[in-house]
């Protein structure tokens, strides 16, 4: 096992919220020192959101489990990039650039150039920089300034128009799903501009689309446009190619199973495994065609053999059948999935307070090298002394001198958020259990997951 | 003059599908040569479509030209000796082996990381699979749906008093393509530092699983178990909700600022302003169904391109719900130059959907798919 494979490289990260943190998370994931830079008055707004206990007391924005998914193992500067800070935030940015490899930044197209910090001018200070801009809608282009809201994307990418119930309104995933989404591509970007560096020594600008990176996932209804000029149609949980298709019920309360029948062979093999090798003679199934036919009937009997199955036996049973099946699980079920578990899917991150298992932000085991292991999220300016002593090399009086002129710190300069924020950093359980938004929240979440207490309990 | 970031690197691409054959046709689009290497009777989704006129033909399949533009294809049977023998003489010039098949499979045949490594040690070696190389669902077989169930995602989709709702499009394929791209070119990365190439094991269900928001840290952080619910997957900002409308549908979104004073002069009844469920995030939260009675009859008479419009210029973020007839239409698309064009043979002009990012440098381009077994005598016939 060697070092990871961005061992030594540098980024500055400027994003915020979810698709450039995941960028840089990945980025981080892979070896890089990633600095991430906020300001007191404009911290990422993630660090308000997922309370450990639903508890929001004390420095909260220490805590937050979003923050941490996407924020674990970089470290953090503060800096207040605007006109109060005297010109020092920018100042010390420009600094950091001769330092760094990689810029990234989410902000609206504008705001870097508005710095004088576009790509043009890093280049003056780094001329082998390579800058990745993460946007909504891109750098150019009609809609280049409109306010691109990670739930917007989705739709804008295309992708709600092929996502529904049968004949019912479009909808959209239930995560920003363009987000993560376009973290990855933008990864791969700056992964490909350092392959080229590495060739020639050049640097370059990159970039990203939110809503453009995802429309690829629309590829076949894009196709289907093309040639047959068809509009869409929401399929629910059905399949193109393959019948039958679809999420059945199961035993207990809001168990599911989703099945895909994906050829005559499977047909006959989910037939027997259930008891049912009647339908397998039955005409009105006897091939693809005629099964797509007569879909709502095959579904109810289907059902009827699901409704009276534990989900993850059926899931057993047909797949060792050779039927494609799995459970539909809930996010605890997920959390506690043995494949999953067994493959050390979820990190057990050791947070201030207490372990948490967090998912691995990279799908992927490599032989070669170990990447870091489960690492927190930094405090909000945890290493403002450390980055800027050791690698600008300033002294105590200058970070001193920043400190009290408030360019750098510790604390969120606004210490009541706005109402939007506070519903996220302390969500009323009770009231979105009554709307059934949220199941019930389980008091022994701890003991379930095997992960302790802090030792203050 | 413009460069590629990924010339000079051959790339074996024996993956069928949709997840690994994305991975590989970004690293064609990035200017990497792409050799597919098919079974004799091609890739499957040559017989998945969408195909002009629904007629099928597999050099027509609308799903395998939008995957596998920029490829060479060579058709090899693997389950003859002169068959692996074809893939051991390719794999021993490539830097880059991309394969979906059931874990174990390449194993018995000889061809596993351990049995080609020798041969080419500088080999990165990149296994895509619905969930991954180990485990008790290795062998299971899967595809984006059977992700989207174990991976949490499908449970928090849909609306509360239906069954859990998949994303249209397979995306734990497009998921798991990206993460094995992103991996490949790790890896190529770890080879220029150490010389060594590797195997990944991507799964599908993990990559898909690593973009959960925040579905399992609910539960990890304050044991709350999220459910499906709308569009809204983010309850306290609501509305963030897709609606109807007069040509179509939008989704509402009132951001930060858009609430009381925006929205009110955005549905022209400035009266609003005043009113409690504009006044109150909470109340309008809870009682959301009162406030749709405000909202939908409004958006019944407006256009989306309206609304969107008159929206973002108040700095509300409203956002349209994009077709694929309305994204190949879009001004906005056009002006990026997003969607290019290629000429696929006996087909005629597609769109190609290449541009995913643009590089200042190494820009990406896009190509026609090849024909079942194109390139077989070229290829397997070249000088060493």
């Amino acid at each position: 096992m060697s070092n990871p494979p961005l061992d030594g490289v540098r980024v500055l990260d400027l994003t915020q919220v979810y698709a450039g943190p995941t960028c840089t998370r990945m980025l981080a994931d892979l070896g890089a020192d990633v600095i991430k830079i906020e300001g007191m008055t404009r911290m990422d707004i993630t660090r308000n959101f997922v309370m450990p206990e639903n508890d929001s007391t004390d420095d909260y924005w220490n805590k937050a489990g979003y923050f941490l998914l996407r924020n674990g193992g970089k470290r953090s500067l503060t800096l207040d990039l605007s006109e109060n800070g005297g010109g020092s935030g920018i100042d010390i940015v420009k600094r950091l650039v001769a330092e760094c490899d990689i810029v990234a930044e989410s902000f609206t197209p504008h705001v870097m150039n508005k710095f004088g910090l576009d790509y043009d001018s890093l280049t003056k200070i780094k001329p082998d920089i390579i800058m990745i801009s993460l946007s909504g809608y891109g750098q150019n282009g009609p809609w280049r300034d409109f306010s691109g809201y990670g739930m917007g994307l989705e739709p804008a990418a295309g992708l709600a128009s092929i996502t529904g119930y049968r004949g019912g309104d479009p909808l959209r995933t239930g995560i920003s799903f363009t987000d993560p989404y376009s973290g990855i591509v933008g990864a791969g970007a700056v992964l490909s501009a350092l392959l080229y560096r590495r060739r020639t020594g050049k640097g370059q600008y990159i970039d990203l689309s939110e809503q453009e990176a995802a429309v690829p996932v629309v590829g076949y209804a894009l196709m289907d446009y093309a040639m047959n000029k068809r509009q869409p149609k929401r399929i629910g949980n059905r399949s193109h190619w393959y019948a039958p298709q679809g999420c059945y019920p199961c035993a207990g309360d809001d168990n599911w199973l989703v099945i895909t029948v994906t050829d005559d062979d499977a047909w006959r093999a989910l037939c027997e495994a259930t008891g049912n090798p009647e339908w397998g003679s039955d005409e009105r199934f006897a091939d693809l065609a005629t099964r797509r036919e007569h879909h709502d009937a095959l579904d109810e009997l289907i059902a009827g053999w699901t409704r009276e199955q534990d989900q993850y036996e059926a899931m057993h049973v047909l797949q060792k059948a050779g039927v494609t099946a799995a459970a539909v699980l809930n996010p605890k079920q997920a959390l506690l999935d043995p494949h999953l578990r067994e493959r050390a899917f979820f990190d057990r991150v050791e947070t201030g307070q207490g372990p948490r298992p967090v998912p691995h932000q990279i799908g992927a085991k490599f032989s070669a090298f170990e990447m870091p292991s489960a690492r927190p999220a930094p405090k909000l300016g945890e290493h403002n002394r450390e980055v800027l002593q050791g690698l600008l090399g300033m002294s105590d009086d200058e970070v001193n001198d920043l400190e009290e002129r408030k360019v750098i710190g510790d604390t969120p300069a606004t210490a009541v958020p706005l109402p939007v924020m506070r519903m996220f950093v302390q969500w009323p359980l009770h009231s979105y259990g009554q709307m059934g938004a949220l199941g019930g929240a389980e008091k022994d979440y701890r003991a379930q997951l095997g992960i302790e207490p802090p030792a203050s309990e | 003059m413009t460069d590629s970031a990924l010339v000079g690197l051959r790339v074996i691409d024996l993956s069928q599908g949709i997840a690994g054959p994305y991975c590989a046709r970004l690293l064609a689009d990035l200017g990497a040569e792409v050799i597919k290497v098919e079974p004799p009777d091609g890739d499957f989704t040559r017989r998945l479509g969408p195909f002009p006129g629904d007629v099928p033909d597999p050099e027509k399949s609308g799903l395998f030209i939008h995957l596998n533009g920029n490829k060479q294809s060579v058709t090899v049977d693997l389950d003859s000796d002169e068959g692996r023998a074809v893939l051991r003489k390719l794999l021993a010039s490539a830097d880059v082996l991309i394969e979906s098949e059931t874990p174990g499979r390449l194993a018995e045949l000889g061809l596993s990381f351990g049995d080609v490594s020798g041969e080419n040690p500088k080999l990165v070696y990149c296994s895509v699979t619905p969930f991954g190389q180990t485990g008790p669902y290795a062998k299971f077989t899967g595809n984006s749906l059977t992700c989207m169930a174990l991976s949490g995602l499908m449970y928090i989709t849909g609306d509360p008093d239906k069954e859990p709702l998949t994303t249209g499009g397979e995306p734990a394929e497009y998921f798991g393509g990206l993460n094995a791209w992103v991996s490949v070119l790790a890896a190529l990365e770890h080879r220029g530092e150490t010389g060594a190439g590797q195997h990944i094991d991507v799964s599908c269900l993990e990559a898909l699983g690593s973009a959960d928001e925040y579905n399992t840290t609910m539960y990890a952080w304050l044991g709350a178990i999220r459910r499906r619910f709308y569009s809204r997957h983010h309850i306290p900002t609501y509305p963030s909700e897709i609606y109807p409308c007069r040509d179509g549908h939008i989704v509402v979104i009132g951001g930060a600022t858009g609430f009381p004073l925006m929205m009110a002069i955005l549905l022209e009844q400035p009266e609003l302003e005043e009113h409690p469920l504009f006044q109150n995030l909470w109340m309008r939260t809870i009682e959301w169904e009162a406030f749709e009675k405000i909202l939908r009859p409004y958006l019944m008479e407006h256009d989306w391109l309206d609304l969107l419009t008159r929206a973002q210029e108040l700095r509300v973020p409203f956002a349209a719900v994009m077709s694929p007839q309305t994204l190949l239409e879009s001004d906005h698309l056009a002006e990026r130059r997003f969607f290019g064009e290629i000429d696929q043979p006996g087909v005629g002009k597609l769109p190609a959907v290449g541009t995913v990012f643009r590089m200042s440098e190494t820009p990406l381009a896009s190509g026609p798919a090849p024909a079942l077994g194109a390139d077989s005598a070229s290829v397997l016939e070249a000088p060493e």
